[in-house]
């Protein structure tokens, strides 16, 4: 495996050597004079034989922002503005002959529950056997030959006789590692990996990031990993971009996203996942105060001011903008929050913190006619009753833990 | 549970295995099973088994009750109602099987199809299954028989053209559910051709409950057959078919009971064996051959 390529210091740069490369994507929903914006300006690129983070909450845009590449939004979500450029091919412009040939051929995707993503009126080798024939063009006996072959690589014990069984006969690790197998049959250069490890307990988790970092290393394939789990991303990733409100707030290498936050929600986060020294602890874990944006939710300026420590009141004001971290190192990555440094010892405290000056925050104050139109439109879409997708309720927006740290807090 | 299989017996013949497979479903479904084998049998092999012609007149014999000569008696002009029944039975089984899966797949292909796409193909195909199904059924039974004349084959134009409907509906209400699933978001993700996705991936699990409703559907066109040879649309006589022998042992349902009661027994009979066989079907207790 050559080295893994990690450039990138702006969104939109390394378009040259980057193998997937999404600027300025926009996904609404809704009528389209009053839309709900689930995904707004994300950009992301992916070098060969990258693994690629995508973490944040449930509704901040992730998983819509993966399926967006493989332009698997259904009706009523649509993508409105931004280029996903795929090895210099336009995946938003392809034909429907095209755009089934890239997903046949360069990209795969597995998908959260393992239990629901195999047809269960199909064994397992006629699923291989499906994508073989129809991707691959085998014959039936290669197609079986290849099929158990992929099976054994994937690391699926018996693979003769499993190639044999119902879905309902696996376990989920297993039922994952077919979906491994499946989605890598016709040997992309990209695997969608939307919540892969989500509906498995933690020992088959570990076990699942371990093949796939294992498939990165054998076929040089590129891993874009959705999660809401800081530690899946730390085990698996090298660079992470973090997500909230339908934005990219943060993106960087995942030592120095872990190490050195450059953005108050990548912090909150990290503050929030429990650690070793706070098992047994009865203390609570610092929660993020208040709830993530509804879609219909129109913020002004910085979509995490609302509920931001380190809030300053120009906040509202400031666009949401990638700005690089540091200047003379372009591989540490960006971020959207301009008041750095933010008080890395802990929450603000307005008494006895002296943060860095608010005057230093780019404002652009927003005409008021513009303000006017956001709140008519923040209006309109109130009275929507549509469902806008598959975003979840607030109830469920929590950033969780591993399950086996979840018995000590 | 599959490791109980891992040293497979010898594989036994292909009839050895559905019937073993049969002889492990839960009882009432082997009780059906059995009263439809009988029936089926019965009338397959009805010309070895009869043992008279059905045609075969006998005025020595006249309106003569069940005996070991004429087990279900003889009708008004000596026919043996036995007979008669094996070669209705063998008529009615042929018909009502066409009528019954020849409209099966093409409304589930067609409700695959409202369902998978959405939109305007549903918008279309939708409201032509509502007229299907508003459409007064009798009447254009009877309007195919005057075109194509009495017989049989006015009905099995005629029941098919609106028998998919039913099926359609079906299909088009589970598609859209199971459209959803994240297997069928994978066919796509897949890049295989939508054709293949409905046809491979989501047909097969659609099957399901309209195999469950054709079972219904089968006693509902065995009773819609009878009924029609009953009113003269069907079977033309001589020829046997249980609606016309009921219809013809009607006058002397007084004094020659057997005519009329004991073929209808046997639909009963047809009717209890294919509901309980559906009944097992639709309760999901049905036990694999595989693992």
């Amino acid at each position: 495996m050559t080295a893994v390529a990690q450039d990138l210091p702006g969104v939109a740069d390394a378009t040259t050597d980057a193998l997937l490369s999404v600027d300025g994507l926009r996904v609404e929903f809704g009528p389209a004079d009053a839309p709900l914006v689930a995904v707004k300006d994300v950009g992301l690129t992916i070098a060969p034989g990258e693994i690629v983070g995508l973490i944040g909450e449930s509704g901040s845009g992730k998983s819509l922002t993966c399926r967006s590449i493989m332009r698997l939004i259904g009706a009523p979500g649509r993508v409105t503005a931004g280029t996903v450029d795929f090895e210099g091919r336009d995946v938003l412009a392809m034909s429907s002959k095209e755009l089934r040939d890239f997903r046949a051929h360069d990209v795969g995707m597995i998908y959260q529950d393992p239990f629901s993503s195999l047809n269960p009126v199909m064994r397992i080798g006629d699923h291989l056997r499906e994508t073989l024939r129809a991707n691959r063009g085998m014959s039936k006996a290669e197609a079986r030959a290849e099929g158990i072959a992929l099976l054994e690589r994937v690391g699926i014990p018996d693979p003769e006789r499993r190639y044999l069984s119902y879905p309902h006969e696996l376990s989920g690790g297993m039922r994952q590692r077919v979906m491994i197998a499946l989605a890598t049959a016709s040997r992309p250069r990209l695997l969608l990996a939307d919540e892969p490890t989500t509906a498995l307990d933690v020992t088959t988790q570990a076990q699942i990031l371990d093949l796939l970092t294992d498939m990165r290393r054998e076929l040089g394939m590129a891993v874009l990993v959705v999660s809401h789990d800081f530690g899946v991303i730390a085990q698996v990733c090298d660079r992470v971009c973090v997500m909230y409100g339908g934005h990219v707030v943060e993106t960087g290498p995942v030592e120095r996203i872990y190490a050195d936050p450059q953005h108050p929600y990548t912090k909150a986060l990290l503050d929030s996942v429990p650690d070793m020294e706070s098992a047994g602890n009865p203390v609570r874990r610092e929660g993020i105060p208040g709830y993530p944006p509804e879609l219909t939710d129109v913020l002004p300026g910085c979509v995490f001011a609302p509920r931001c420590a380190h809030a300053r009141p120009g906040c509202t004001s400031v666009p949401m903008v990638l700005q690089p971290v540091d200047a003379a190192a372009p591989d540490a990555g960006s971020t959207a929050c301009p008041v750095r440094p933010f008080s890395v010892g802990g929450p603000f405290d307005p008494v006895a913190g002296s943060p860095p000056d608010p005057v230093a925050v780019p404002v652009s104050p927003q005409p008021a006619a513009a303000t006017a139109a956001m709140t008519a439109a923040e209006t309109a879409a109130r009275a929507q009753t549509g469902d806008p997708g598959d975003l979840p309720a607030p109830g469920e927006a929590r950033i969780t833990q591993p399950t086996d740290q979840e018995s000590t807090r | 549970m599959s490791t109980a299989t891992l040293t497979p017996p010898a594989r036994p013949s292909a009839a050895g295995r559905l019937l073993r497979r049969v002889w492990r479903q839960p009882l009432p479904v082997r009780i059906g099973g059995v009263l439809v084998g009988i029936l089926v049998f019965a009338a397959v092999f009805a010309p070895l088994l009869a043992p008279y012609g059905q045609n075969d007149l006998d005025f020595n014999a006249q309106l003569q009750g069940p005996s070991l000569a004429h087990p279900m008696g003889t009708d008004d002009t000596g026919r043996d109602v036995f007979s008669r029944t094996l070669y209705g039975l063998r008529i009615d089984l042929a018909v009502v099987l066409f009528i019954t899966y020849v409209p099966l797949p093409i409304g589930v292909l067609m409700g695959a199809i409202a369902g998978y796409f959405g939109g305007k193909v549903d918008l279309v195909i939708s409201r032509i299954i509502d007229i299907t199904i508003a459409f007064p059924f009798i009447v254009l039974v009877i309007a195919i028989v005057a075109i194509v004349g009495p017989g049989l084959t006015g009905i099995m134009i005629g029941v098919p053209i609106v028998a998919w409907a039913l099926y359609a509906r079906l299909a088009r209400s589970e598609m859209l559910v199971l459209r959803e699933q994240p297997f069928m978001l994978a066919t796509t993700a897949l890049g295989y051709t939508r054709r293949r996705a409905i046809l491979r991936h989501a047909v097969p699990n659609l099957m399901r409950s309209s195999l469950i409703y054709s079972t219904v559907d089968l006693v509902v066109n065995l009773l819609l057959l009878a009924g029609l040879s009953y009113l003269g649309l069907g079977m033309q006589p001589p020829n046997a078919e249980l609606g016309t022998i009921i219809a013809e042992g009607q006058a002397n349902l007084l004094n020659a009971w057997w005519i009329t009661t004991l073929p209808g027994l046997v639909l009963v009979v047809f009717g209890v064996g294919v509901g309980l066989i559906g009944d097992g079907l639709s309760d999901g207790e049905l036990r694999g051959g595989g693992a």
